[in-house]
């Protein structure tokens, strides 16, 4: 056992000298200890504000000119294709122009600040409202409605989400770089999207046109 | 959602009666005005300057008063390659995907945004149909507020070139959706501008597909060699190239109906025969 | 702890670790892509909804019904109007490019008033109390007669206010521009002793005989007549085009007759001869005539027999002969005159010629006929007041009066003027028209104008004439103003109708006739109360009468032609004494070649310039960079040691100029043609000096794609517009005017010339 016991104090021993060599070595190795904890440093400074910082530097946030309550309109008139309608000709109109609007509101007709801004601004002043638009493609892009909604029965929620239920509009987040909307890539920095409503890219038109037609479609298609 | 079938695929084409062209170039500026093409100070030098539809002059090149001209309108010829399989000239060079054949409707697509401006279709391309923006486009003062919305105006760097007025497709196929019609449009619903513009009629727009339109009438494609023209008044652009444009011509005149493919001596002779025989099929 | 190379690696690779597993690059890559494929300065036109707003354009007398393609009301494109009756849909490349004009850089902004070399902005007060100043100033001297205006035509209430202001101030001194309608009118009334105008049913003529007309290089009203040509072919209807050159008329014709220039009546007459001496006339049409056919019929035969006919026009004697029978057995034959587009007069004998064939033929007011419209005013005026010194003013004759057919022409007004030591013009209005660029030997035109005290334009556009006025008074161009249009050039059809303001004016500009209306006013006294109007608009339904709800309503009337009531008699005594067609000027021994100005649709060479389109359609064998292209057959060209693209010096009497060569086996050895509508001199700037705040009119903000801006800038108050502007040269600065004996109209189409390698 002495032996055993020397073995092991000496292995100790060894051990505390191996210790002590081992510290020295560490001392000496330093740079790699300070590389890492760098290299961690740098990695999660970047990782950081690459997911957190990024997209606050990346988006310019806008208010729109007075808030609009879908909710309530959708209420009061029935539903999306009462103001976002399709012209005679078979073009969508969009976002509707104050001639619309004023067919009922020729008056004030709530009690809301949101009203009264667009009837003394827009309405009286015979200026169209400004109005930031979420889902607006660039200038390449030509979408049809018609062949979505009419042709193909899609409901207005697959792609624009379910702003008709939301009573305030969020602040219109403008890509410093494209100046396009955030909703074009979605709210999700990396792209992930869970709803169909998510993204408005052209994969994602392009994934659909797969799935429902068999073909993404040839580029005239959606393109001009 | 609802799976929207297409029906049977289209292969709109042009028809250009030679005879009845002036060479006025009407067309020429109803392209122009049509799809935002811009303008410089000078365009004389006819290599860099952007006509979609250009007005191309002939002549049999014989002594007065012997000599006789005559105008050729060429838009593009939207090529369905050899075998009429999509395979277009500028389609199968195209390294960006930025140009593409539309096998609903035979026609070729231009997509400036995705154009990176190698310019191996205008290298490709036989009917010199592609021009190459060497400059961003400059209107004069307030001009720039007649262009249309239909076209994206393009910049400096990227190819362009006729499109058939594709945007008046988009345009017909939307009203045909939203009038539940689905993919029926009737042949006058999608003209193209020069089409409608040329005041002498000369222009025939329509699907070659489609035996009931005009311009099927008028050339009687042989489905069984790839759309070739059955009139043997009817001629296609160097048609032995088998690049199988879809803009046919139509003249009376033997020597313009030469000068629609290069013979050598004694080939045109065999060629009226050969074509006559079909004639009598 | 130490801090060395590694820790930096380590800092390096942990940043890029860092970076590659977030989002950043990948978006970035995403964004900056999108980013180059949009530049901030490529324009993004603003989309919304699409309307059409019809009108006419009045571009040129042809009068084609027009669609303006708006969004949101913002206009993008001009198309045919499908329907109307001039057009039907069609339209040409100037029609097209209508937009165009909108803005086009020599748009004058506001108005001017000069002030040495340079233009000084002035306001619509100000510029209408000068000009009515001078105007009473005239007056008060008892010199009203000294006033003239030159206006494009003589149709429409617009022109009737201005007519009808000479008149109010004293004048007879109203002068319309020349062309073949003139001589037309002229021949009608010589030969039938009506008071009508030439029609021509080409649509459903079977046999269309053209002498030189340009009848798809735009005589007449160039869509219908396009419309006609191409309906030829399912019609079995034949084009006979005589013409030295291979116009595009000619290479579309069925038939080319290449006669000598100059001698196209000359052939006219073989025609008339062998159609006489084989019978093959309409018999029982001429005898009304009497004896002034016999002695035609003697004449013809002794003069102008096929054989020697042939000696002239260099036409062989048999296609003389056939054409006069094809002429004879054709059902609707008629025969046309009117060189190129018809832009200047003809020789009154050289049109009696030709339609001698129409007379031996007899196939009048029906149709696929010759039909003379009688000259309807539709227009009710009220009653006009004239002072003492208005009709003293009055009662004298115009200046440059033309013996023969009693109207004052506008080539010999100038001629008149720089013929005298002080112009006998004091004032001159110049609307609607471009003398100092169309007239022949334009550099004396422009002499006469600089001679003229006072000289006050109407146009909207800075050209050769308004750049030497004293004061521009700008109009709208015609989408921002309403106006009465009634048709008229060759078109066998009775057609009035509403051009109407479909854009809103860009600029500080007004219709003309409010111009005139307010400057009537602050002439007060007689004038004033002969303009009982409170503005044009107000006129126009006025005048207009009955027909005003259905022209506002629908746009236009197309009224039935009317027959005369009396049958259709041709005096040929026209011929008696007839000593052969007035000749070119030059002597042929030091000037060999013959120099043509030649039409090309392409070409605008009007009272308009053409637009950038339209420039930019033009061949490079019509233009090269600044040069104006001659066109010269390779035979002659070699004689001369010139060859394709070669410089070369075109001599006339009236002055030289350097311009290339074109080969071209379609004209005649010995023949130069040079295109019209070329070598406007207003290309060169001239300075502005702005008061600030005019110019773009604010537009309806939201639809606009521009911001508008708030005063001119320097470069667009200069007028320069380098797409038509300076290039090439104006063939009419080397040919002059020839006054016919027999009208007394400037019947030039040619001269004599030479041509040297420069």
């Amino acid at each position: 056992m002495s032996e055993l016991e020397k073995k092991t104090e000496n292995g100790s021993v060894g051990a505390a000298e191996d210790g002590a060599s081992g510290e020295q070595k560490a001392g000496g190795d330093s740079g790699v200890g300070m590389g890492v904890l760098f290299f961690i440093a740098a990695f999660a400074v970047c990782f950081l504000s690459g997911w957190l910082l990024f997209p606050s530097l990346l988006y310019s946030k806008k208010e729109q000119p007075f808030n609009f309550n879908h909710a309530l309109h959708v209420a009061e008139t029935g539903g999306c294709d009462s103001c976002h309608f399709f012209r005679e000709d078979g073009s969508f109109a969009g976002i509707p122009k104050n001639s619309s609007c004023v067919e009922c509101h020729e008056s004030q007709l709530g009690e809301t600040e949101d009203e009264a801004i667009f009837m003394t601004e827009y309405v009286e002043k015979g200026v169209e409202v400004p109005w930031l638009i979420y889902s607006e493609q660039p200038d390449c892009v030509f979408f049809s409605h018609a062949a979505h909604v009419v042709g193909a029965k899609m409901d207005c929620v697959s792609c624009h989400g379910h702003i008709g239920e939301s009573e305030t509009l969020k602040p219109y987040q403008e890509n410093r770089i494209t100046g396009y909307s955030r909703d074009i890539w979605g709210e999700n920095i990396w792209g992930i999207k869970k709803n169909s409503w998510d993204r408005m890219k052209m994969d994602d038109c392009a994934e659909c046109h797969q799935e429902e037609t068999g073909s993404k479609g040839a580029c005239f298609q959606c393109h001009k | 959602m609802t799976q929207d079938n297409h029906g049977k695929a289209h292969k709109f084409g042009m028809v250009i009666d030679l005879d009845k062209c002036t060479g006025c170039g009407s067309c020429m500026v109803a392209c122009m005005s049509e799809n935002n093409v811009p303008f410089k100070e000078d365009e004389t030098n006819k290599k860099d300057s952007l006509t979609w539809m250009t007005v191309f002059k002939l002549s049999n090149e014989k002594n007065f008063p012997e000599t006789d001209i005559c105008y050729m309108p060429r838009p593009c010829m939207h090529c369905g390659g050899k075998g009429d399989h999509g395979h277009s000239p500028c389609v199968s060079v195209c390294p960006a995907t930025a140009t593409d054949y539309g096998y609903d409707t035979g026609i070729v697509s231009q997509i400036y945004t995705r154009c990176f401006g190698c310019r191996y279709c205008m290298g490709a391309c036989p009917y010199h149909a592609r021009y190459f923006n060497w400059w961003d486009p400059k209107w004069p003062d307030g001009m720039e507020e007649y262009l249309s919305p239909d076209v994206s105006p393009r910049m400096r760097g990227v190819v362009e070139k006729c499109s058939f007025c594709y945007h008046r497709y988009q345009e017909a196929r939307d009203r045909a959706y939203y009038e539940e019609r689905r993919d029926t449009i009737e042949e006058g619903e999608y003209q193209t501008a020069c089409t409608q513009a040329c005041p002498a009629g000369a222009i025939t727009f329509g699907d070659l597909h489609n035996p009931e339109h005009e311009v099927y009438k008028l050339v009687k494609p042989d489905p069984h060699q790839c759309g070739k023209p059955r009139n043997p008044k009817a001629f296609r652009l160097l048609e032995r190239l088998q690049t199988n444009p879809k803009v046919y011509y139509i003249s009376e005149r033997e020597w313009v109906r030469k000068a629609g493919d290069n013979y050598r001596k004694g080939e045109w002779g065999q060629q009226k025969k050969s074509d006559g025989d079909k004639g009598h099929k | 702890m130490k801090i060395d190379r590694r820790s930096f690696l380590g800092l390096g690779l942990g940043a890029a670790a860092g970076v590659a597993a977030s989002p950043v690059t990948w978006k970035l890559t995403d964004d900056s892509s999108i980013w180059t494929q949009n530049w901030p300065w490529t324009p993004v036109p603003h989309d919304g909804e699409v309307s059409f707003d019809d009108t006419v354009c009045t571009l040129c007398p042809g009068n084609c019904g027009i669609s303006i393609r708006k969004i949101d009301g913002r206009a993008v494109k001009i198309e045919g109007k499908k329907g109307y009756p001039v057009n039907d849909g069609g339209v040409c490349l100037h029609g097209l490019s209508g937009l165009q004009y909108l803005y086009d850089p020599a748009r004058v902004h506001f108005p001017m008033v000069k002030n040495g070399d340079t233009w000084k902005q002035i306001s619509w007060d100000e510029a209408t109390t000068l000009v009515a100043g001078k105007i009473k100033e005239l007056r008060d001297k008892g010199m009203p007669d000294s006033i003239a205006c030159v206006y494009g035509n003589d149709k429409g209430s617009i022109a009737g206010l201005y007519k009808r202001f000479l008149m109010a101030v004293g004048s007879q001194n109203f002068y319309t521009v020349d062309s073949m309608e003139k001589s037309w009118e002229a021949l009608i009334s010589r030969m039938h002793g009506l008071k009508a105008s030439a029609a021509f049913d080409l649509a459903n003529a079977d046999y269309l005989l053209s002498f030189g007309a340009g009848f798809i290089e735009g005589w007449g009203s160039p869509v219908n007549n396009f419309l006609a040509n191409s309906s030829r072919k399912e019609r079995q209807a034949k084009l006979v085009q005589v013409e030295y050159r291979l116009s595009n008329t000619a290479a579309n014709a069925d038939m080319w007759v290449p006669a000598k220039p100059g001698t196209e009546a000359d052939l006219a007459l073989g025609i008339c001869s062998a159609m006489i001496s084989e019978k093959l006339h309409d018999a029982d049409f001429v005898q009304k005539s009497g004896k002034a056919f016999d002695n035609f019929a003697k004449f013809v035969s002794e003069k102008y027999a096929p054989e020697s006919v042939s000696r002239t026009t260099g036409i062989d004697v048999s296609t003389i002969k056939d054409i006069a029978v094809q002429f004879a057995k054709a059902k609707t034959p008629v025969a046309i005159a009117g060189r190129g587009r018809g832009d200047s007069a003809g020789s009154l004998m050289e049109f009696a010629a030709v339609h001698a064939l129409n007379c031996l033929k007899g196939n009048f007011n029906k149709a696929g006929g010759f039909w003379t419209l009688e000259n309807q005013d539709t227009l009710t005026w009220p009653s006009l007041e004239m002072d003492d010194v208005a009709t003293k003013g009055y009662a004298k004759p115009p200046v440059g009066l033309t013996s023969v057919i009693s109207t004052a022409s506008l080539p010999k007004l100038f001629e008149t003027i720089n013929a005298s030591e002080k112009s006998p013009v004091e004032l001159m209005m110049v609307y609607n028209s471009n003398p100092c660029f169309t007239l022949h030997n334009a550099k004396a035109v422009k002499d006469a104008v600089n001679k003229i005290p006072f000289v006050v334009s109407f146009s909207s556009c800075m050209d050769d004439t308004a750049q030497l006025a004293d004061v521009i008074l700008p109009s709208h161009m015609f989408l921002e103003m309403s106006q009465d249009i009634h048709s008229g050039a060759g078109i066998a059809k009775r057609i009035t109708a509403l051009s109407k303001a479909v854009i809103a004016p860009v600029f500080d500009t007004k219709n003309p006739g409010d111009i005139i209306i307010s400057v009537a006013k602050a002439v007060d006294g007689s004038v004033a109360a002969s303009f009982p109007w409170e503005n044009y608009d107000e006129c126009l339904e006025s005048v207009n009468g009955d027909q005003w709800s259905t022209l506002s309503e629908e746009g236009y009337i197309d009224s039935e032609l009317t027959v005369p009531a009396t049958p259709l008699v041709a005096d040929f005594s026209i011929f008696e004494g007839f000593r052969g067609f007035p000749s070119i000027e030059g002597d042929e021994k030091s000037y060999p070649l013959t120099l043509v100005s030649v039409d090309t649709i392409r070409l605008a060479s009007g009272s308009f310039a053409s637009s950038p389109f339209a420039v930019k359609t033009v061949e490079d064998t019509v233009l090269i960079q600044k040069d104006s292209v001659i066109e010269i057959n390779p035979e002659t060209a070699d004689k001369v040691g010139v060859s394709q693209g070669d410089y070369a010096l075109v001599t006339t009497p009236l002055g030289e100029a350097k311009v290339r060569v074109n080969l071209f086996h379609g004209i005649m050895p010995g023949v130069i043609a040079m295109p019209e509508g070329l070598g406007h001199s207003f290309g060169t700037s001239s300075q502005v000096v702005t008061k600030g705040g005019a110019g773009l009119l604010s537009k309806n903000g939201a639809t606009s794609i521009i911001t508008a801006t708030g005063g001119v800038s320097a470069a667009s108050g200069t007028f320069e517009n380098r797409y038509i502007g300076g290039k090439g040269v104006n063939v009419n600065e080397l040919i002059g005017p020839i006054t016919d004996p027999a009208s007394g109209l400037d019947v030039a189409w040619g001269i004599r010339a030479r041509i040297s390698r420069a």
